[in-house]
């Protein structure tokens, strides 16, 4: 019966949370100055059009209408999953977002997959070895990338690879009108995907290291990993099944938490790197003032920020059989 | 099989173990005792070769030097020929695995068999130490504090270790289950060598066959654990046995003075010892074999202050003391009871010189005592019954407590006045001027008792005897008097001779009790050896009489209730 009361609290909170984002999502994008009009077709555009092509304009726009007849339109388009028309691409909201979304998963989601596979490797070995050379040599340099800012990795990497060596592509996912297929086509998305990619993973590296190293530090000392060494396991198992094991818990909930962090940094990167993601498609729709575009955007944002979250939560309690059984 | 020589370790600056030498033999069960700190876990760690510090000297296994052998090879001998469960039960199972994995992790690291074969002999295992087949699939959270020391043994024997080292093994049960657990620890170390550290007396007492005290890195005493336990020798020892809340002890509880540090020249117990002498702070006392059993003091443990042999007295043709044989050890109390008449009173005032004995000899500090001059009576000082009578109604305060000192001319006047506030301090009366003027009259028996204590501690004696010094005074004002010489006992190490004839109260001070009846010592031993079992008829008689209070108070209590009657 708790339980019930709990769930039901926890469903009216989520149901307040999503009205929020709603609302936001629709009132953050209109209190920017500027309007659509201005932003796609510019000032001289605008001298020269007529009263009659502006009002059409702005009729098809829908910005003649109030908030309230706005966000209602809104709202009902959601209802059944219509995101709404971009001002900009002049095209379905949800085309334009799908035609970027697998640029930036691949990105995002290789990205995360590096960055904590080798964070949490580095964290272990580093921990393990606390106060050793290779340890401190870690510790600094890791501290020391992650304090840039995600952009300006990006750009320090894109004058060393791409404009001083040259040996990576400036921009870009795939080289246009080249018509490669197979495993050349793989080749070159590697390729373009290379610079943008190390430099979201050099940027989300440092936490995800720096928790797991803390973490292990801390295991170290704990009993259970003395009645492992007691028992002779070898200097791996110690490492990866108890102390790695038990280090994946506080690195789960925090990788969870550092997910929006990674979608604003994929954003920057997208837009150092033109790489034709979500991220770029934003920023499109951002100097555009295009509204539909921006909502959608964020809604999308919102949900795979929930999601993330909910991944965490079963994933955690798979991990920890004190959180499996708690209920 | 297991030899320990010389064993140091260190971290940084500071030496944890100091020279460590044990020789254990399969089947030896020795019990590591001693305060937190002394490096008791850390000397179990050396052995598994999982202490962190910088470690030095031997501990030889099967011929080999297990501190020289290379990592590899001792993490194929950890858990296979040595063994040991760590304490903090809460959290020596990893969380996150459930209990049969972790076991089965430990049989199949030593061991190549099929996974079916290793989940069969884990599950086995836990059976082996009561732990059904539902409780194999748990994890650590889902089990009891008790259960999981259970699977933390059952690890342990997984491999049939050759040493199984327990590391407070329950520490954190409680009373019922420590029972149970006990039994399987029992069975657990039969046949092999077994180390058990603890600060908990009672369970090295049910587990080992052998004991060593452990003070700050260095063996202080060795010898049968229940030996050890009955008749300590180190004053360290002793001291670890008084602080020991035991069921049948019957004292009150004592500490010991100050607190452990480990970076000392000398002794390393020198410090908080009530018996030190020069040596004791220049050199290292090394264990020596004394009565069968190993102790490292330089003075051969716990002194004899007082000794008494073959002590006779009459006046006239009238016994009053015959073949009196007593020894009194420093820092103890030993309580003389009996009746009116029994001589216990008389037995004092020979010891005291008031009288003179007709044969026999007083041996103080390995001195014999013949004429009672200064320096006996800076070693020996007495209180009596009736303070208001021992302190002279002409003195006030000041002049009372001052007055040993100008007789035995200790330093100047200055001196003598902070020794005198020194004392007083001591027995817990204030030193204010218009304290120090009163005289006994306008005090209350108990400060004037305290008076009396602290005259007698002017000269600093190691040596009181109290003759009934509480028999004047109300309860209340007994206890706080009683728990005085209790603390100057434990700070000073002052021995005491404590006569009287409440059994009750010699009970609760005594360390140990001679029952005495027309001039004779009927009876002597540990005041909870003799109370509890009297051999001597008189003593059960004195036993009976003093127990015969609470039994009318249970009569009192086993009549019917008055409510419960009709009408």
């Amino acid at each position: 019966m708790k339980r019930e009361q709990f769930g039901r609290g926890s469903i009216l909170n989520y149901i307040i949370a999503l009205a929020a984002i709603f609302a936001l999502n629709f009132i953050l994008p209109r209190l920017m100055p500027g309007d659509p009009l201005h932003a796609i077709y510019g000032d001289e555009a605008l001298v020269a059009m007529t009263p009659e092509m502006e009002r059409s304009l702005i009729r098809e726009f829908a910005l003649d209408r109030s908030w309230i007849d706005q966000l209602q339109a809104y709202l009902m388009g959601l209802s059944h999953f219509d995101l709404g028309y971009s001002y900009y691409y002049k095209d379905q909201v949800s085309s334009v977002i799908m035609g970027a979304l697998p640029w930036t998963l691949l990105l995002t989601g290789l990205a995360l997959v590096i960055a904590t596979a080798l964070g949490i490797i580095l964290g272990i070995e580093s921990g393990y070895r606390r106060g050793e050379l290779l340890d401190r040599c870690i510790v600094a340099s890791l501290m020391f990338l992650s304090g840039f800012p995600d952009f300006f990795i990006g750009i320090l990497l894109l004058l060393l690879f791409g404009v001083a060596l040259g040996i990576a592509p400036l921009s870009g996912a795939i080289t246009p009108y080249a018509g490669l297929e197979g495993f050349g086509y793989l080749e070159d998305v590697i390729g373009h995907l290379a610079l943008p990619l190390s430099s979201l993973v050099l940027v989300q590296l440092g936490g995800i290291y720096l928790l797991t190293r803390n973490t292990i530090v801390s295991l170290m000392g704990e009993s259970f990993i003395l009645t492992a060494k007691a028992k002779g396991c070898s200097e791996f198992s110690i490492k990866y099944s108890h102390a790695g094991r038990n280090s994946l818990l506080p690195v789960t909930t925090a990788t969870g938490l550092r997910i929006p962090h990674l979608l604003t940094g994929a954003l920057f990167i997208e837009i150092i790197f033109s790489y034709p993601g979500v991220g770029s498609v934003l920023n499109t729709a951002l100097n555009a003032r295009d509204y539909p575009l921006i909502q959608g955007i964020l809604l999308l944002i919102t949900v795979a920020v929930l999601t993330a979250n909910l991944i965490v939560d079963l994933l955690y309690s798979r991990l920890d059989p004190r959180v499996r059984y708690a209920h | 099989m297991l030899q320990i020589k010389d064993l140091k370790v260190a971290f940084g600056e500071a030496e944890v173990l100091r020279g460590i030498d044990l020789d254990l033999d399969a089947g030896d069960s020795l019990s590591v005792v001693g305060e937190s700190g002394a490096g008791k876990t850390t000397l179990g760690l050396c052995i598994m070769g999982l202490a962190t510090g910088r470690v030095s000297g031997e501990v030889r296994f099967k011929g080999k030097d297990l501190l020289k052998i290379s990592e590899e090879d001792f993490r194929r001998m950890r858990g296979r020929e040595i063994a040991m469960v760590f304490q903090n039960v809460e959290d020596a199972l990893d969380p996150v695995q459930r209990i049969q994995d972790q076991i089965a992790e430990a049989i199949h690291i030593h061991n190549n068999a099929t996974a079916t074969d290793v989940e069969l002999r884990a599950k086995k295992l836990l059976l082996s130490v009561g732990l059904n087949g539902d409780k194999a699939r748990a994890y650590p959270h889902q089990l009891s504090g008790g259960e999981r020391q259970r699977v933390l043994i059952s690890m342990a024997l997984a491999n049939d270790p050759d040493v199984l080292i327990l590391d407070e093994p329950t520490a954190s049960l409680d009373a019922l289950t420590k029972a149970d657990i006990l039994k399987l620890f029992r069975s657990a170390i039969a046949g092999r060598i077994s180390l058990v550290i603890t600060h908990d007396l009672s369970l090295a007492a049910g587990l080992t066959e052998q004991m060593a005290v452990l003070y700050a890195g260095r063996i202080v005493e060795v010898g049968r654990t229940d030996e050890l336990l009955s008749d300590p020798r180190h004053p360290y020892t002793r001291g670890l046995i008084r602080s020991y809340p035991g069921m049948t002890m019957t004292k009150d509880l004592q500490g010991i003075p100050g607190r452990m540090d480990h970076c000392l020249e000398g002794c390393p117990f020198h410090k908080r010892c009530t018996q030190r002498i020069e040596i004791c702070r220049i050199k290292v006392p090394q264990l020596r074999k004394i009565d069968g059993r190993l102790i490292a003091c330089h003075r051969g443990g716990i002194v004899p202050l007082l000794e008494i042999r073959h002590l006779h007295k009459s006046f006239d043709s009238c016994f009053a003391l015959c073949d009196i044989n007593l020894t009194l050890y420093e820092g103890e109390t030993l309580a003389l009871v009996g009746e009116s008449g029994s001589g216990k009173s008389t037995l004092s005032r020979v010891i005291m010189g008031l009288y003179d004995q007709d044969r026999g000899d007083i041996i103080l500090e390995g001195q014999e005592v013949g004429k009672r001059d200064a320096a006996f009576f800076s070693r020996v000082q007495m209180i009596f019954q009736n303070p208001k009578e021992s302190v002279s109604h002409r003195m006030n305060v000041l002049d009372a407590v001052l007055e040993p000192l100008n007789v035995q001319k200790k330093g100047d006047r200055e001196e003598r006045l902070i020794r005198a506030k020194e004392v007083l301090d001591c027995v817990e009366l204030p030193f204010s001027d218009d304290f120090l003027d009163r005289y006994p009259h306008q005090l209350s028996g108990g400060e004037v008792q305290r008076v009396a204590i602290a005259r007698a501690l002017a000269l600093g004696p190691k040596l009181l005897i109290a003759d009934e010094p509480t028999s004047a005074l109300d309860p209340s004002v007994q206890a706080k008097i009683l728990k005085l010489l209790m603390d100057l006992q434990e700070e000073m190490g002052l021995a005491m001779l404590f006569v009287t004839h409440d059994i009750a109260l010699a009970r609760k001070v005594s360390d140990r009790i001679a029952v005495m009846l027309k001039g004779q010592i009927v009876e002597m031993g540990a005041t909870n050896e003799v109370l509890s079992h009297p051999e001597h008829s008189y003593t059960r008689r004195l036993v009976d009489c003093a127990k015969s209070y609470q039994r009318d108070s249970k009569e009192i209590n086993q009549r019917p209730d008055r409510d419960s009657n009709p009408g």
